[in-house]
C-alpha cells in the first residue's frame, strides 16, 4: 500500500455550534480518490483542511507529512481547484498564471514555458491573451484548474472541477485526472456528481453529515453492503417459468413482475451464489435481458446516506 | 441575414405591465435594510434632534425667559432640517452605497431585467428605498415637530402667515432627500464594489467641502459655496424658512441651477451604467 | 533552483504580490476619480492665478493659498481618506472577490502577502497625491514671483515627505483594521472625523491621534477656527518622527500577525 498522501487523525471541525466534520480518521494515497457526499455533508470542509484553508478544532491532518494549517511551504507540491468562479479578470489568462507561478517561485523562462504547457494541457493556448473577464464558464473552468496543474504538483485537490464544461472538455480533463493518478500523483476530486466521479475512479470516500460513511473501491463497498439486498431484473420470454426457477432457491428474498409482464424483479441477499445458479434457469425461461439497478455508485451511496 | 430581418416578430405580451412595477423592488430592499439592527439603530439615533427639539419647544412654552435665551421660531424648523441633513448623508451612506453596487457585482441586475421591469421601474425601486429612508429622518421629524408646535404652542403657529411651515418642510426635504439619493445611487452605479462606492461618497462630499474652504480663501465670495452640495441644500432651506446663514448670501436660484445639474448628471449616469450586460473588451 | 521544503524568500514573495496587486491598482476607475479628487487642488491654483491675472486684489497670498491647500485639503482630508479607501480593502477586496484563496495556495508567507499589498497601495497612492502637490505648488507659488518659488522648495520637500508619512501611517492602521474587522469603514471614518478631533484638544490627548504628530511637522499654520485655535499644539519633531514610525510599525505588525492567524471561508 502506497504511503498515504493525506492524512486525517481524529480531525473535527466546527463552526460555532455546528459541526461541519466530526472525528475523521481516513488517509488518501496516489491515486484518484473520489469525495462524495450530499450538500452540507463536510465535502467543502475536508478538503479545505486538506488545502490547509481551515484549522481542524481537534485532531490533525497533514499532507505529504506536514501539517497542512500553517504550512505555506506545502503549496511547491500541492495544487488547488477551488469551487469559486473568481479571478482578477482585468488579467489575460497567460498573466494570471504567470502571477501565480511567480509565486511559486519560478523564473522567468520556466515560467512562461509552463503556463504555455498548462494552457496546453486544458485547451486555452487561443485564448489565452484575452481577459479572463470575457472568457465563457468553461474557460474559466478550465484555466482554474491550469492553474492548479502549472507547476505539477504531487497533491492536486480538485473542488467540483468538471462544473460549467462542455462534454468534450469534460471527457479530457476526466482523461486527464485518471492519467495524472496512473501517474502516482494524488488527486482528490470533490463532486457531487456520480457518474463523473465513476468515469474517474473506483476509489470513493463517502461523506455524510460530516462523517465518512465509506472509504474503498466502489464496488467492494457494494459486496460489503450485505443486509441491502440486491435488486436484479431480468426480461425472460417465460418470466412465470423463470420465477418457478428461482423462487425455490434460499437466496432469493423477494419477486415480483414488472407491469409489462415480460420482466421479473428478483431481490437477493447472496449475488454470487445467485448468478452462479442462473445460466440454467435462463436457457429454460429464455433469459433476453438482465441488469441490477444497484450495482453503480448512487445506489451505493443512496443506501448508506437513508441509513 | 440578422435573425430580426427574417420574419422575427417581437414578442407582444398579450397582459398590460402592472403600474407600481417598481414597488416590489422598493419594498424588499427596505425590508433587508431594516432587518438589520445597527441600521435600526442608525435611524433611531436620528429621531434624538426631534427629542431634543420638542423639549425645547415645551420648555419655551412654559418658561417665557427661555424663549429669550432660545428663540423657537419658524426658522427653528430650518434649523432642524439643516442639522438633519447631516443624518441624512450617513443613512445614504450606509444604505444607499450598494443598492446598485452590489447588483452588478452579483449579476442580480439581469435577473431583475428578465422580469417585466424597465430600467426605469429598477433605478425608481431602489431611488424609492433611499427617498423613503430620507424622508423618515427629514420629513417625518419635521412634520412631526410641526404638529407639536401646533399642539404645544398654537396661539404662536396656528397662524395664517405662518400657513407656508409645512409646504415648506415637504419642499426642503424632498430637495433633500432626491438629490442626495440620485447622487448615492450614480455613485453606487460607478463601481461594483459597496464599499468602494460608500467611501467614494464620502469622498466627494468631504473633497466638495474642504474645495469650497478653499475656494472660500482665495476669492472670500459667498458663490464659492456652490461647489459644497450641503451649502446648496442649506441655501435652498434659507430660502425657503428665511434664515440664510451669513456665508450662504447668494441668490438661492444658483443653488437651485446647481441642483438640478447635479441630478441631471446623476441620471444620465444611472441611464449609462444601469445595463444588464457588460461588454469586456 | 527552488527550494521546496521552505516558502518564498519574504522579499521575493512581496515582490510578486506588489506586481501583481499594482496593477490592478494602478489601472482602475477607483484610482482615475481618487486621482481627480487628490488633483482637484491644481484647479484651485488655475482659479487663483485667472484672479491674479485679473488684478484684483487676492485674498491669500501664494504661500498662504499652498499652505492651507496642503494642510486642509490634503493632511486633514483626502490623505487619511485616500488611505481609507485603499488600505481597509488590501485584504478585503480579495476577500469579496474570492481570489484569495489563489495567494494563500501559494508557497509564500501570509506577512509577505500583506507586505507586497501595502507596498503597492503606498506607491499607487503617493504616485496619485505627490505631483497634484508638487503641480499645485507651482501653479500657486509662481503667481508670487520666482523668488518666492525657490524659497519655498525646502517646504515643498518637507510637506512631500509629510504627507508620504501620513500615506504611510493611516495606510498602516486603516489595513490593521481592514483585516480586523468585517466592517471597517465606519470605525475607520468615526476615527476620522471623531477621534482625531482630539487633537484639538489641551494637555497630552492630541497624542492619541495621528494627525496631531503630522500637523506638527508641517511649517504651516493656516488659520485655524474655534477650539483648534485656541489650543492647537506644536509637539516636537524628533517625537512626531518616532512616534509614526512606531506607529506604522505596529499597526502594520498587527495587521500581519491577524491576517496570518485568520482563516477565510468563502460562502458558495
Amino acid at each position: 500500500m502506497s504511503e498515504a498522501a493525506i492524512e486525517f487523525r481524529r480531525a473535527s471541525r466546527w463552526y460555532g455550534q455546528v459541526i461541519a466534520l466530526n472525528d475523521v480518521t481516513t488517509t488518501i494515497s496516489p491515486g484518484v480518490t473520489g469525495l462524495l457526499g450530499p450538500n452540507g455533508a463536510g465535502k467543502s470542509t475536508l478538503l479545505k483542511l486538506a488545502a490547509g484553508q481551515l484549522a481542524p478544532s481537534q485532531g490533525e491532518v497533514t499532507i505529504l507529512g506536514q501539517a497542512a494549517w500553517g504550512s505555506p511551504e506545502i503549496f511547491h507540491r500541492v495544487g488547488l481547484c477551488p469551487e469559486p468562479d473568481a479571478f482578477w479578470d482585468g488579467l489575460t489568462g497567460r498573466q494570471f498564471l504567470l502571477a501565480l507561478l511567480r509565486l511559486t517561485g519560478y523564473d522567468e523562462a520556466e515560467r512562461r514555458a509552463r503556463a504555455d504547457q498548462a494552457l496546453a494541457l486544458v485547451d486555452l493556448e487561443d485564448a489565452a491573451g484575452r481577459k479572463v473577464g470575457g472568457y465563457s464558464k468553461g474557460m474559466r473552468q478550465r484555466l482554474k484548474l491550469a492553474q492548479a496543474l502549472a507547476h505539477e504538483p504531487e497533491v492536486l485537490l480538485l473542488d467540483e472541477p468538471l462544473s460549467g464544461m462542455d462534454p468534450v472538455s469534460r471527457r479530457r480533463v476526466m482523461d486527464l485526472v485518471k492519467k495524472l493518478g496512473r501517474e502516482g500523483k494524488t488527486v482528490v476530486v470533490s463532486s457531487h456528481i456520480l457518474h463523473e466521479i465513476e468515469s474517474m475512479t473506483r476509489r470513493v470516500l463517502l461523506i455524510h453529515n460530516g462523517r465518512i460513511l465509506a472509504a474503498g473501491d466502489s464496488r467492494e463497498l457494494r459486496d460489503l453492503m450485505d443486509e441491502h439486498p440486491h435488486t436484479v431484473s431480468l426480461r425472460a420470454r417465460d418470466p412465470r417459468a423463470l420465477a418457478r426457477s428461482v423462487v425455490s432457491s434460499p437466496h432469493v428474498l423477494s419477486l415480483a413482475f414488472g407491469s409489462e409482464g415480460e420482466w421479473v424483479t428478483v431481490q437477493t441477499a447472496r449475488p454470487d451464489e445467485f448468478y452462479s445458479a442462473l445460466p440454467e434457469a435462463a436457457i429454460e425461461a429464455g433469459v433476453l435481458e438482465m441488469y441490477s439497478p444497484d450495482e453503480d455508485l448512487e445506489s451505493v451511496f443512496k443506501y448508506l446516506v437513508a441509513r | 441575414m440578422p435573425i430580426y430581418d427574417q420574419g422575427y416578430r417581437p414578442y407582444e405580451a398579450r397582459r398590460p405591465l402592472r403600474t407600481l412595477r417598481f414597488w416590489p423592488i422598493t419594498r424588499e430592499a427596505l425590508r433587508l435594510l431594516l432587518a438589520r439592527r445597527a441600521y435600526l439603530g442608525l435611524l433611531i439615533v436620528s429621531w434624538l434632534p426631534l427629542v431634543a427639539r420638542a423639549i425645547h419647544l415645551f420648555a419655551v412654552t412654559r418658561f417665557a425667559e427661555a424663549q429669550r435665551v432660545l428663540p423657537f421660531d419658524e426658522r427653528t424648523f430650518g434649523d432642524f432640517l439643516n442639522q438633519q441633513i447631516g443624518f441624512a448623508l450617513i443613512i445614504t451612506i450606509f444604505g444607499g452605497a450598494g443598492l446598485i453596487a452590489n447588483d452588478l457585482r452579483t449579476g442580480a441586475i439581469l435577473v431583475y431585467l428578465s422580469r417585466p421591469l424597465t430600467r426605469r421601474d429598477y433605478v425608481l425601486g431602489k431611488l424609492g428605498v433611499l427617498l423613503a429612508l430620507n424622508l423618515s429622518v427629514t420629513l417625518a421629524p419635521a412634520l412631526l415637530l410641526y404638529s407639536i408646535a401646533l399642539s404645544l404652542a398654537s396661539e404662536e403657529f396656528l397662524k395664517l402667515k405662518l400657513a407656508w411651515i409645512a409646504p415648506a418642510i415637504v419642499v426642503q426635504s424632498i430637495v433633500v432627500s432626491l438629490v442626495l439619493s440620485l447622487v448615492a445611487l450614480a455613485i453606487s452605479s460607478l463601481s461594483k464594489n459597496a464599499r468602494v462606492a460608500g467611501l467614494a461618497f464620502v469622498g466627494l462630499l468631504v473633497g466638495l467641502e474642504v474645495a469650497h474652504g478653499v475656494l472660500r480663501g482665495i476669492y472670500h465670495r459667498p458663490e464659492s459655496a456652490l461647489l459644497s452640495l450641503q451649502a446648496d441644500l442649506r441655501a435652498i432651506g434659507g430660502a425657503l424658512f428665511g434664515n440664510t446663514e451669513r456665508w450662504l448670501r447668494f441668490p438661492w436660484p444658483y443653488a437651485a441651477l446647481v441642483l438640478i445639474a447635479v441630478a441631471i448628471a446623476c441620471l444620465a449616469t444611472l441611464r449609462a451604467r444601469v445595463r444588464a450586460v457588460e461588454i469586456v473588451r | 533552483m527552488r527550494d521546496t521544503s521552505r516558502p518564498l524568500p519574504f522579499a521575493r514573495a512581496a515582490g510578486g504580490v506588489f506586481d501583481l496587486t499594482l496593477d490592478g491598482l494602478v489601472w482602475s476607475r477607483r484610482t482615475f476619480w481618487m486621482a481627480a479628487l487628490l488633483g482637484l487642488p491644481v484647479v484651485f491654483g488655475v482659479l487663483y492665478r485667472m484672479v491674479l491675472a485679473s488684478r484684483l486684489p487676492p485674498q491669500l497670498q501664494p504661500f498662504d493659498l499652498y499652505g492651507t491647500i496642503v494642510v486642509f485639503y490634503y493632511l486633514r482630508n483626502l490623505v487619511p481618506l485616500a488611505a481609507l479607501f485603499y488600505a481597509s480593502a488590501l485584504v478585503a477586496d480579495e476577500v469579496e472577490a474570492k481570489t484569495l484563496t489563489y495567494l494563500l495556495t501559494r508557497p509564500v508567507t501570509r506577512g509577505a502577502i500583506l507586505v507586497g499589498k501595502f507596498a503597492a497601495y503606498l506607491v499607487t497612492v503617493l504616485c496619485v497625491t505627490l505631483p497634484a502637490v508638487v503641480l499645485t505648488f507651482f501653479i500657486v507659488l509662481t503667481g508670487g514671483g520666482s523668488h518666492s518659488v525657490s524659497a519655498a522648495v525646502p517646504d515643498l520637500f518637507r510637506d512631500l515627505a509629510v504627507l508620504a508619512a501620513g500615506l504611510l501611517v493611516y495606510g498602516a492602521l486603516f489595513t490593521l483594521l481592514g483585516v480586523a474587522l468585517r466592517r471597517p469603514i465606519l470605525p475607520g471614518l468615526l476615527f476620522l472625523f471623531v477621534w482625531e478631533l482630539l487633537a484639538n484638544l489641551p494637555g497630552y490627548l492630541p497624542r492619541l491621534t495621528v494627525t496631531a504628530y503630522l500637523r506638527s511637522l508641517v511649517t504651516h499654520r493656516p488659520a485655524e477656527e474655534g477650539i483648534g485655535e485656541l489650543f492647537g499644539q506644536v509637539l516636537p519633531a524628533s517625537l512626531c518622527l518616532e512616534m509614526l514610525a512606531g506607529m506604522t510599525v505596529v499597526f502594520l505588525g498587527a495587521a500581519i500577525w491577524i491576517f496570518s492567524t485568520r482563516e477565510y471561508v468563502f460562502d458558495q
